[in-house]
């Protein structure tokens, strides 16, 4: 097996987790691509007999967080007179995507973003709290009780039922 | 009341409970509705998120992604920044040997006998794995079995040669008239006819750097080893 197809066998599973990431769909994909394209270049760090999944989680993950603080530096950057109204959206992209969005996402979204990653590893992945607080490398009492907030707000967005 | 909080239950919906726990929250949960009906809203949050993202994961990857991944596995590395200028021996001599053929090392030396046999105490090479490093020349190799990557010269003295097969990888080192192994890797395996050359797995290129002296052997000095018979010394 290659570095390449072993890559390839785990791309469905880092699809999904790119798009319970990001915003939206195209987000997702756009986020998936550069972390393939990053994974690629650093292949040499990669230790064989490790797991590539957690390590493609992570790659992903990083992307994923310094995209969203360039973005949050740009919106303080460009539009400051905004800010009260925006906070935590891309502006109007946002409007125009709402349409698009399901109620699960329009949540998860709304979510603080070490929440999100949290309840994506873990409720959408499947990882166990080990692994997923190994990939985000903090200790798994705080993963626990980011589940337990970011699972609290969800529950309060989506209703009762969930 | 009951000493369950938020973080059991939730632990119970993801599994992670022990057995002794899960049993202690199953028992306050079959006292207590109201928790009950706590714990039957996590657990249709998991399932509606996972529900949610689930159909993207059987979508067919999209084109652009699968066409990163083909066009990368079809380039030989050639640059590899900040690693030691001789791990680019599989530029040379080797781009003409880049498609390594996959046979299996165990066909070409009879099966039962295998390329490594334990005499007394050490691991020896044997078979098709000895002929390859007695014989072969890494800059001509096209076709064989059995690759060699490196030849050098170890700390303290002697000639050490990595070589790579399709069921096994690793590095050996003159010993007397034979080969001792000192590192044996599973090799590229049998998922496909032909692989990448250049892919030096980085468990050996850690062993080499352990081992070797100066820089390794360039074609003529390999060649000159080989006729010496990998005899020590220059």
């Amino acid at each position: 097996m290659s570095f390449e197809s072993d890559l390839l066998a785990i791309l469905p599973r880092l699809r999904r987790f790119a798009a319970s990431l990001s915003r939206d769909r195209a987000d997702g994909d756009d986020l998936c691509q550069a972390a393939l394209e990053r994974a690629l270049k650093a292949r040499e760090q990669w230790q064989p007999g490790t797991r590539l999944d957690s390590w493609m989680y992570r790659i992903m993950r990083n992307l994923w967080i310094d995209e969203a603080r360039s973005r949050q530096r740009a919106a303080r950057t460009f539009a400051p007179e905004e800010a009260g109204e925006h906070v935590g959206h891309a502006g109007d992209r946002d409007v125009e995507a709402h349409v698009m969005l399901s109620d699960v996402d329009r949540a998860m979204h709304a979510l603080p973003d070490e929440q999100r990653e949290a309840i994506a590893l873990v409720l959408v992945e499947g990882l166990s709290y080990k692994e997923a607080a190994e990939v985000l490398g903090v200790p798994m009492g705080t993963l626990t009780s980011r589940l337990v907030r970011g699972r609290g707000a969800l529950i309060e967005m989506l209703g009762e039922a969930a | 009341m009951t000493d369950i909080d938020e973080a059991l239950l939730i632990a119970w919906v993801d599994g992670e409970l022990d057995e002794v726990t899960r049993r202690r929250v199953d028992r306050a949960l079959a006292e207590d509705p109201v928790l009950a009906e706590r714990l039957e809203t996590h657990r249709r949050l998991r399932v509606r998120l996972s529900g949610h993202y689930a159909p993207i994961e059987a979508e067919p990857v999209p084109p652009a992604m699968r066409a990163l991944l083909e066009e990368s596995a079809k380039v030989v590395p050639l640059a590899r920044p900040a690693t030691p200028r001789w791990r680019n021996w599989g530029i040379g001599g080797a781009i003409a040997a880049s498609l390594v053929l996959g046979l299996g090392i165990g066909h070409l030396s009879g099966g039962s006998s295998g390329p490594v046999a334990v005499r007394n105490g050490a691991m020896v090479a044997q078979g098709e794995l000895a002929s390859a490093l007695d014989t072969q020349l890494a800059s001509a190799q096209q076709g064989a079995a059995i690759r060699i990557g490196l030849s050098f010269q170890r700390k303290g003295g002697g000639w050490c040669r990595s070589f790579e097969g399709q069921s096994i990888s690793g590095v050996a080192c003159r010993e007397g008239e034979g080969w001792q192994v000192q590192q044996l890797v599973p090799g590229a395996g049998q998922a496909t006819d032909y692989r990448q050359a250049s892919s030096g797995d980085a468990r050996i290129m850690t062993t080499v750097d352990a081992l070797i002296e100066g820089a390794p052997a360039d074609a003529a000095q390999e060649e000159a080893a080989q006729a010496k018979g990998w005899r020590e010394g220059e």
